[in-house]
């Protein structure tokens, strides 16, 4: 029986209409092609049209079913048999923060002729397989469903990074896929120690029974596997060669998307695999060291880079290995230092990407740019500003986060841990204004002036820094919120097998 | 139990494929080999899989097969490992098209010359002086040379040009 399909049904607050900003931008990805063989203006606009409708569908269930975490069973095979889609606060969060950057990066239109047609109609198709399959990320509560949609973002996104037609995009987007299909591999063989050991993929089984079967040396082997495998795309430090040579290649929009939004949904499965199924020490501590180990490199080549876009590449690198450390504090304070720092994140080092879509050039010819864009000036020394961490902006109250949690951790390690950080964050000062220096320098001829879409987009980003610096308080609170959410094991439990609630007490 | 039993010498099959592709990816610098080698990799990945579920004298979880009772071999790892082998050879795919790419733009697909043209193009791109090579010992040393013919670099809208044959 086909039930009544009425677009009113897109509004219901009914959980069923979790699977939609997963599916719609899929189905849109499929139809693209077609389309734009059809009609090409219709095409431009469904992408577009496509996110606005998810985010829009998010942001509703978010605000009438968020109250409590709720788990959706699809197809009505009841986990763990089935596989469900599990949606909480910090779920929600990042289901909406994905079809909002995607479009604020959209690619823009492509003007005319038959290649470029194509070209753009392709580009529009990953970018909703991107969407698509980060969200899935973001919802799944499933380990295997997790694996396919992570290869799904990583297909759509070497995708991307090789449409940009030159031969170096072309080398380092294979680079980029070798590293990333290995990393798969290993993710394969921690799935396996993983069902062996319980016998299940559901997140919600595998929290349940994880006490008894994977708080073991097997276990940690399997998390450290995992970690590494899934590592790829959070620019964890070994397996990160790929991120300078893919976002120097990618065109700036794809490398935002893949900075800023990507890597977040990949430490958000790290994450939600170290709450629920590995909380012990040692797998926190082998965070911590390749988190440092990432600091310490990234922020360290950012130094020596001498063009903006690999720049970036490297401060982001050195960005994550501070948020591995963040969250391998664990507990509320670490979550919730972890969180803050993955947003600020998301947001500043999208928006300076929205910045190199013009700046691509070395730092040298950057002189006096600051001088023909005065906005984009500004706006590159306030989130310089936030991203070393200077007082009333977020990333102060982020970075001391994690400086509070590691004193209270105590030890010789996490004072180690925490000297270095403050040393990186010098280092990430002093090449983070040798930049703003740079820009208001007094040339002749500076560089040309951004567009006004490419500056929209990190101008629209920088007021969300603004508001949450002045707003501080409420914000905190509602990230608290969802740090203690993302911290309660037995409530993740609890909402996927109400049943369980009798029979574990 | 000592000694070695047929589950146990696929185990360390399914392992000792892993390490060798591994070991094959990090040891060749022909793009070619890489990719074969992850191949490998990804069967034994995908053997542990399956071996996960492989019960000794299970028959296949089908009802009406064997006998009422007989164990089975568990039949979710085998879906699991269907998925795998699809996205895995997606993959590949994708990964062989991305060298042909690079072949026809470069001539070659020799790891060292593709590193250093690519380290020399985005520094070009960016305007400002490559790196030292890491492969050179001392001094610079040349890259190879163009194939004739040939453009490559930044700021190339056109498509690519058509796959020579060289000798």
């Amino acid at each position: 029986m086909i039930p009544d399909l009425q677009l009113s049904t897109l509004w219901a607050a009914s959980p069923a209409n979790l699977v939609l900003p997963v599916v719609l931008p899929l189905l849109a990805a499929f139809l693209m092609q077609p389309l734009a063989r059809v009609a090409v203006p219709l095409a431009r606009l469904l992408g577009p049209l496509v996110l606005l409708l998810s985010a829009a569908i998010t942001l509703n269930l978010w605000l009438q079913l968020g109250a409590t975490p709720f788990s959706l069973t699809i197809g009505g095979f009841a986990s763990p048999l089935g596989i469900l889609f599990h949606a909480d606060g910090v779920a929600f969060l990042f289901a909406l923060a994905v079809p909002v950057f995607a479009l604020l990066f959209w690619p823009g239109t492509a003007s005319g002729g038959g290649d470029d047609r194509d070209q753009g109609a392709r580009r529009d198709a990953l970018t909703l397989l991107l969407v698509a399959a980060t969200t899935g990320l973001a919802l799944s509560g499933d380990l295997f469903n997790l694996y396919v949609f992570y290869e799904l973002a990583a297909v759509a996104s070497f995708g991307l990074v090789a449409l940009s037609d030159t031969g170096r995009a072309q080398i380092a987007t294979f680079r980029y896929l070798m590293v990333s299909a290995f990393g798969s591999v290993l993710i394969l063989v921690g799935i396996a120690i993983v069902y062996l050991q319980t016998g299940t993929l559901s997140l919600a089984q595998i929290a349940l029974l994880a006490p008894e079967t994977l708080h073991n040396p097997i276990g940690l082997a399997a998390f450290a596997l995992m970690l590494i495998g899934f590592g790829v795309k959070a620019e964890l430090f070994p397996v990160n060669t790929w991120v300078p040579e893919v976002y120097a290649g990618a065109p700036a929009r794809v490398a935002a998307l893949l900075a800023g939004l990507v890597s977040k949904l990949a430490v958000l499965i790290i994450i939600r695999l170290l709450v629920l199924a590995f909380p012990q020490p040692e797998m926190a501590q082998i965070m911590l060291v390749l988190g440092l180990l990432g600091i310490l490199t990234g922020e360290l080549a950012a130094w020596r880079a001498k063009d903006f876009p690999r720049m970036l590449a490297f401060s982001s690198i050195g960005q994550l290995g501070l948020i591995f450390i963040a969250f391998s504090l664990g507990g509320e304070l670490g979550l919730l230092a972890g969180l803050a720092l993955a947003l600020h994140h998301l947001v500043i080092k999208s928006a300076l990407f929205g910045l190199a879509v013009r700046w691509r050039g070395s730092i040298e010819a950057l002189a006096g740019a600051a001088r023909s864009s005065p906005l984009a000036g500004a706006l590159f020394v306030l989130f310089a500003l936030s991203l070393v961490g200077i007082p009333p902006l977020p990333g102060f109250w982020a970075k001391l986060l994690v400086l509070i949690g590691l004193a209270e951790t105590g030890g010789a390690l996490a004072l180690t841990v925490l000297l270095l950080i403050l040393l990186a964050t010098a280092v990430e000062a002093s090449y983070l204004f040798r930049i703003a220096i740079r820009l208001y320098q007094d040339v002749p001829t500076p560089v040309a002036p951004h567009g006004r879409r490419d500056l929209g987009a990190a101008a629209l980003l920088g007021c969300v820094l603004l508001a949450a610096t002045l707003g501080m308080q409420p914000v905190a609170d509602r990230l608290g919120d969802l740090a203690e959410q993302l911290n309660d094991r037995t409530r993740y439990i609890e909402t996927v097998f109400p049943l369980h609630l009798a029979v574990k007490d | 139990m000592i000694g070695f039993n047929l589950e146990s010498i696929a185990l360390i099959g399914a392992l000792g494929l892993i390490v060798i592709g591994a070991l094959g990816m990090v040891a060749t610098n022909h793009l070619m080999r890489m990719l074969l080698a992850l191949v490998i990799a990804e069967a034994g990945g995908n053997l542990l899989i399956v071996l996960v579920g492989y019960r000794v004298g299970g028959v296949a979880p089908i009802l009406g097969v064997g006998e009422p009772g007989a164990a089975m071999v568990d039949p979710i790892p085998q879906v699991l490992v269907l998925t795998a082998i699809v996205i895995g050879v997606g993959v590949q795919a994708l990964a062989v098209a991305l060298l042909l790419r690079i072949h026809r733009a470069y001539g070659t697909l020799d790891l060292r010359a593709l590193r250093d043209r690519m380290d020399a193009e985005v520094a070009a791109a960016a305007g400002v002086a490559p790196d030292a090579s890491q492969e050179a010992p001392l001094g610079a040393r040349p890259l190879p040379p163009v194939p004739v013919g040939v453009t490559h670099g930044a700021g190339r809208t056109g498509p690519l040009p058509a796959l020579e044959r060289r000798a």
